[in-house]
């Protein structure tokens, strides 16, 4: 009699491990992404510049602050137009006066956190500052 | 009644003692070769491939291709058993690809190529070096893809921990090629400053020089002293930074000048020439990180015959044991590729699908022949697969997905021979004329000369198919080989095995004892209702004739009407795939790696992606298609591979090949925002080649093809359906060609190429040799090059100074040492890059290339498409180009295109197969001739052979399938068991007319009696084959076996009698005659 329901009861606890396997497998996260509850403030967003050097050509060109390294890459937070940060690996040149030239991974225009925080953080929304845009227009 | 080969060979072995012991040792060793024989996915494919590298330095890509890629070509050309050369002509170097025919011997084809290249070494001009030869082969492909991530280690701190991994992983036996993708390496940089190297008059080639006379150690010899020899070494290697940094470069004044007087010497990472990066998507496993971290991959590939499944487990064991020694905490290693395992399940759920199949078939024969019956078949399959796994292992073949298939292919048809002896000796039994023994014997004397000869038309079918040439041949030929040899196994087993089973297991129902009467059967009533009516009115006859016609015509008019698509293989559903990004030449490591992100960001949103990881500036860890296709040779700035990995295809609803035709648009999307071209690659199923699509543009002149070939890429982006369109001329990029005043330079003691060098060194750096360490792994070299902040443009270019030498001459005396500007030297010309120039047979071309998928997903439609539209093309001298589909075109002359690609491929298997079709059909004809004596009754029995196209297309056409090469192999095999049953059928006509049967009386019979092993074999053959149904690429085979073999089977038994009938009246009336 026992065996007999033990013999119930495999297929049975097999069923059950299945359906409950089935749950855990098929239903993907899609939380991941983080959605932001409010804006972090940063205090400067300021636009990638372009100068012209002594030689004549152009150059772009960052604050110093804005840029952080992680052994020999280096990299800028990009604020882009949906106001969300993104990190950016970028290769610089000489420095002129508290900026750094800017060699590959920028545009003109683009805007990127002015002083870098090792708390920030790839997806998170930005506010951007008023004053941003009356760099803008000075340009 | 006299005995053929099957009756003595049965009698000798019905009442043996040998008989079980061959079946227990055929089974032993079957299964010993199971495990013994290495597992693998794809099939070993030998394409002997080697690429040619020849710099030729300073050169443009006309003279590389003149003076250089010409010449190797012609004389490579001569070399027997070479199929193609291509070349590629570049700035300062050729790329030739020499492909030998596959399955030539790699090692002789090596020898040929080298022996045949330094025989002709003397032809080359000067300055070309010495080439170097690469031997391209499926064995380099990783099979184990580790990926090193952290959140807080740089890439150079990954890819030292890789580096080290690699050592300790090399230990293992077995294991192939180990290599490190990303990361970087260590360096001692000597970063120049341009300054002070002025200051104190010191010029870069100074410095290089000085490093390598300083970097010298060498034992000098010895001598003898008090009987002892001591021996003598002089100088000592660099072995760190500070010994660089102390390095006398010069002197200034009275004083030596070191090297950090005049450059930084940094130890550390060398300067970023690769984005690697790692990141968990939408479907990664649960409480992993969100973010993408630097990563480096460690790929491992096996050694030739290898088993892949094995050689993963022990290295990721080997893996787990070096956690916390060599792999620090913070280091993940996340397993981005598996060979082993997809092979191992692959592998196995071949064995499963083998294993249901079996059972499918017994369950049927044990319908009509009762349990004790389908015992007998049953134990029959494992002893004939048995020892065709035994061959498979004696011919060093792998268990791949192609060896399995070939078994599952012919469970239905290895079952058969057991079938017809059980079913006859059941039969016998049944009919209870003979002592149990004797009857067994003569039911094999019955069936057994028939069974000879049909499962000899059954391999006549299938074996031509070795013969399929190309690429395809490598993954056909084990089907045909393995299905020959089972089916002789199975004829063996059906004559030694099965009648000692029979006679044993099979029952003499006790019970009834009347005499068996064939016509008081249900099947004689069924046949005597259907067939009378035919045979009696010729009108119904030909009535029924023409509704048969009717239907073969409209079965065929659907391929035509494209109900049903011609393709060559469908895509499997794969665990990953691989988006290619180029950005136009001349764009910034990071610029791209830029628009790679965006791309990645992208991709981790789709549902079905678990995780990605990015190459920038570095090629992705290759597979068989990026091998043929020549990815690893993708490592420029501009161009990037996204490797992105699925979740399991268990634990998703679509296909993979929907998830890429998903992602397209929006990839694309992203990269034409920032002008490049991405494209999305999909592991294909059969033999990779360049694109699915190829465009070969030849002409007289290089401009007139790349006219012509921006034309085609039009026309190809205009089609529906043609996605990834690319072409491989290169953008126009920027040179600023700095040419040195020769007059100038002379006054002033500079030669050219100290200027050349001075530059290189500057810009590009100079490796000048290596630091001797004890405990790094991988070499470190010394570099001397200019900080990236002082080469970023014209301007710091004129501003690197070089050493005059010294010039005296009547009017002035310039002392040596002079450092002088190279301003003052050299003019700067802006230009565009030379573009690559392609070389296919010695035939320059412009390749345009593309993929199918959405509207269209075969490329031959798609081709039919654009030919109208190229035709319309307008070109420079008034005429029209047709497009070419199977050969180049004979003359340069006039512009031309022809189709290449998979087109190529499916061109060579529809060929090869057609060929071995019209091959088969010749051998069965033979065979059936030899055996009945008569030119006339094999041609009836053919005729089941067209009947089965009735099923085939309507077949596809219901499943909304792809008439694939795997479905002609099915037609081909149909062929064979189709004209069996007719064999079969036949045979027993005119063994009743023998007897003296009436002709109307001996078909109706002999239809009713040979009914049932007819529909159980075929029926064998069909459930057998609903297996296959699910797996993506075998669908087209399983397609034809079942409908081919459902229609067909009903169409012989009516069609074959009555046209049998037909043919035998009229000398039949005369014999009927003479007896009355």
């Amino acid at each position: 009699m026992s065996i007999d329901r033990k013999k119930k009861l495999v297929p049975l606890l097999l069923a059950l491990f299945l359906v409950f396997s089935g749950c855990s497998n098929h239903e993907p996260e899609h939380v991941r992404i983080l959605s932001p509850v409010a804006p972090l403030a940063v205090e400067t967003i300021v636009p990638v510049l372009s100068a012209t050097e002594a030689g004549g050509g152009e150059v772009l060109l960052v604050p110093k602050s804005a840029i952080f390294h992680n052994g020999e890459l280096t990299g800028v937070f990009v604020v882009g137009t949906d106001n969300r940060l993104s990190m950016r690996w970028i290769s610089i040149g000489r420095s002129i006066n508290g900026d750094v030239v800017v060699l590959g991974g920028l545009n003109k225009g683009e805007f990127v956190v002015g002083h870098y925080d090792p708390a920030l953080n790839e997806g998170v929304t930005v506010k951007k500052s008023p004053r941003v845009t009356e760099e803008v227009q000075n340009q | 009644m006299n005995e053929g080969i099957a009756g003595k060979l049965a009698k000798q072995f019905i009442n043996s003692k040998i008989t079980p012991l061959l079946m227990v040792a055929s089974l032993l060793v079957g299964i010993m070769a199971t495990f013994m024989t290495p597992r693998e996915e794809e099939p070993q494919i030998v394409v002997p491939m080697v690429d040619l590298y020849i710099p030729y330095p300073g050169a443009t890509p006309a003279e590389v291709e003149t003076r250089v890629a010409k010449q190797v070509e012609r004389t490579l050309t001569e070399i027997p058993g070479v199929d193609y050369v291509y070349s590629t002509s570049m700035p300062d170097v050729a790329l030739v690809t020499v492909r030998y025919k596959v399955g030539e011997d790699a090692e002789k084809s090596m020898v040929k190529l080298w022996s045949t290249l330094m025989k002709n070494m003397d032809k080359m001009p000067q300055g070309v070096q010495f080439p170097l030869m690469k031997k391209v082969s499926i064995d380099d492909v990783p099979v184990l893809n580790l990926t090193f991530w952290s959140k807080s280690k740089d890439p150079f701190q990954l890819r030292k921990t890789a580096v080290e991994v690699a050592e300790e992983l090399k230990k293992i036996k077995n294991i192939g090629d180990v290599e490190i993708k990303g990361g970087l390496k260590r360096q001692i940089k000597i970063v120049l400053d341009k300054g002070k190297l002025l200051k104190y008059n010191v010029s870069p080639l100074q410095i290089t020089r000085q490093i390598q006379l300083a970097n010298s150690q060498m034992t000098s010899g010895d001598f003898k002293q008090m009987n002892q020899e001591i021996v003598v070494r002089t100088g000592k290697f660099l072995e760190s930074a500070s010994d660089v940094a102390n390095i006398v470069v010069g002197i200034y004044g009275a004083s030596p000048v070191y090297l950090h007087d005049v450059a930084t010497v940094v130890d550390g990472p060398e300067e970023v020439n690769n984005y690697n990066f790692f990141g968990w998507a939408a479907a990664a496993p649960a409480g992993s990180v969100s973010g993408e971290y630097p990563a480096v991959t460690l790929t491992v590939a096996k050694r030739k015959g290898g088993d892949a499944s094995v050689l993963a487990d022990k290295v990721l064991a080997r893996v787990d044991g070096l956690r916390h020694t060599i792999i620090q905490p913070g280091i993940t290693v996340t397993e981005t590729r598996n060979y082993g395992a997809t092979a191992s399940e692959k592998v196995f759920t071949l064995l499963e699908h083998l294993l249901m199949a079996v059972v499918a078939v017994t369950i049927v024969v044990g319908f009509f022949l009762g349990w004790r019956g389908s015992l007998v078949v049953l134990a029959s399959v494992p002893i004939t697969f048995a020892l065709t796994l035994l061959i498979y292992y004696l011919l060093d073949y792998s268990l791949n997905r192609v060896t399995l298939f070939a078994l599952i292919f012919v469970t239905g048809i290895v079952v058969d021979d057991s079938i017809i002896i059980a079913e006859n000796i059941h039969r016998h039994f049944a009919m209870k004329r003979q002592p149990k023994l004797q009857a067994a014997i003569t039911a094999i004397n019955e069936v057994g000369n028939p069974t000879i000869l049909a499962t000899f038309t059954v391999i006549a079918a299938v074996l031509p198919m070795v013969f399929v040439s190309g690429l395809m041949g490598p993954y056909m030929s084990p089907m045909p080989i393995g299905a020959s040899l089972a089916m002789i196994f199975s004829l063996l087993v059906a004559l030694i095995a099965t009648p000692w089973l029979s006679f044993r297991l099979l029952k003499t129902e006790s019970g009834h004892h009347e005499e068996y009467d064939v016509t008081k059967s249900g099947y004689y009533k069924v046949f005597n209702t259907i067939l009378s009516p035919f045979i009696e009115s010729p009108l119904k006859r030909w009535l029924a004739f023409g509704v048969v016609g009717l239907m073969l015509v409209g079965a065929i008019a659907l391929v035509p009407l494209k109900a049903v698509q011609m393709k060559m293989l469908p895509f499997d559903n794969k665990n990953e795939f691989q988006v290619i990004l180029d950005m136009p030449e001349g764009t910034s490591l990071e610029q791209t790696a830029r628009v790679t992100k965006e791309i990645a960001l992208y991709l981790k949103t789709i549902p079905e992606v678990s995780s990605y990881q990015y190459y920038v500036g570095t090629n992705a860890p290759i597979n068989f298609n990026g091998l043929v296709r020549h990815y690893y040779l993708r490592q420029k700035a501009n161009m990037a591979d996204i490797q992105v990995n699925l979740v399991h295809k268990g634990e998703r609803k679509a296909q993979s090949h929907d998830i890429a035709k998903r992602v397209r648009p929006g990839v694309q999307q992203i990269a034409q925002r920032y002008n490049g071209n991405a494209k999305i690659v999909e592991i294909p199923p059969g033999p990779p080649v360049m694109s699915t699509l190829v465009a070969e543009i030849y002409g007289p002149s290089e401009s007139e093809q790349i006219a012509l070939a921006e034309k085609v890429k039009t026309v190809f982006k205009a089609t529906p359906g043609v996605v990834d369109v690319d072409w491989l001329v290169e953008a126009d990029q920027k040179v600023y060609n700095l040419v040195v005043n020769k007059d100038r330079a002379a006054f002033r003691g500079v030669s050219a190429e100290q200027i050349a060098q001075t530059l290189r060194m500057s810009l590009a750096g100079m490796d000048v040799g290596l630091i001797h360490t004890a405990n790094d792994l991988e070499p470190v070299t010394i570099q001397v090059r200019l900080p990236q902040s002082d080469r970023t443009s014209l301007h710091d270019l004129s501003g690197i100074f070089v050493q005059s030498q010294g010039m005296g001459t009547l009017t002035t005396r310039l002392r040596a040492g002079e450092m002088i500007p190279l301003s003052e030297l050299v003019k700067v010309e802006e230009k565009i890059q030379d573009k690559s120039i392609y070389h296919k047979d010695l035939r320059r071309v412009v390749y345009v290339t593309a993929d199918v998928a959405g509207a269209t997903e075969s490329p031959v439609y798609a081709m039919l498409d654009m030919d109208k539209k190229i035709q319309q093309i307008k070109l420079p001298g008034g005429y029209s180009i047709n497009p070419l589909y199977t050969a180049a075109p004979t003359s340069e002359d006039k512009l031309s295109m022809k189709w290449d690609g998979e087109w190529q491929i499916t061109f060579e298997v529809f060929r090869d197969l057609g060929t071995a079709f019209a091959v088969v059909l010749v051998i069965i004809y033979l065979l059936i001739i030899g055996w009945f004596q008569s030119f006339k009754t094999p041609l009836i029995m053919m005729i089941a052979i067209p009947l089965s196209l009735v099923g085939i297309i309507p077949g596809h056409m219901l499943h909304g399938a792809f008439f694939t090469a795997t479905s002609m192999i099915g037609m081909i095999a149909l062929a064979g068991i189709m004209v069996r049953n007719s064999v079969l059928l036949i045979d027993f006509i005119q063994i009743r007319r023998a007897e003296g049967i009436e002709l109307k009386q001996a078909v109706i019979e002999s239809a009713a009696v040979r009914t049932r092993p007819i529909i159980l074999t075929s029926g064998a053959v069909v459930i057998g084959s609903v297996v296959m149904l699910f797996d993506p690429i075998f669908q087209g085979l399983a397609i034809s076996l079942i409908w081919g073999g459902v229609l067909s089977t009903i169409l012989t038994l009516v069609v074959v009698p009555i046209v049998y009938y037909m043919a035998e009246k009229r000398s039949e009336k005369p014999s009927i005659t003479k007896k009355s």
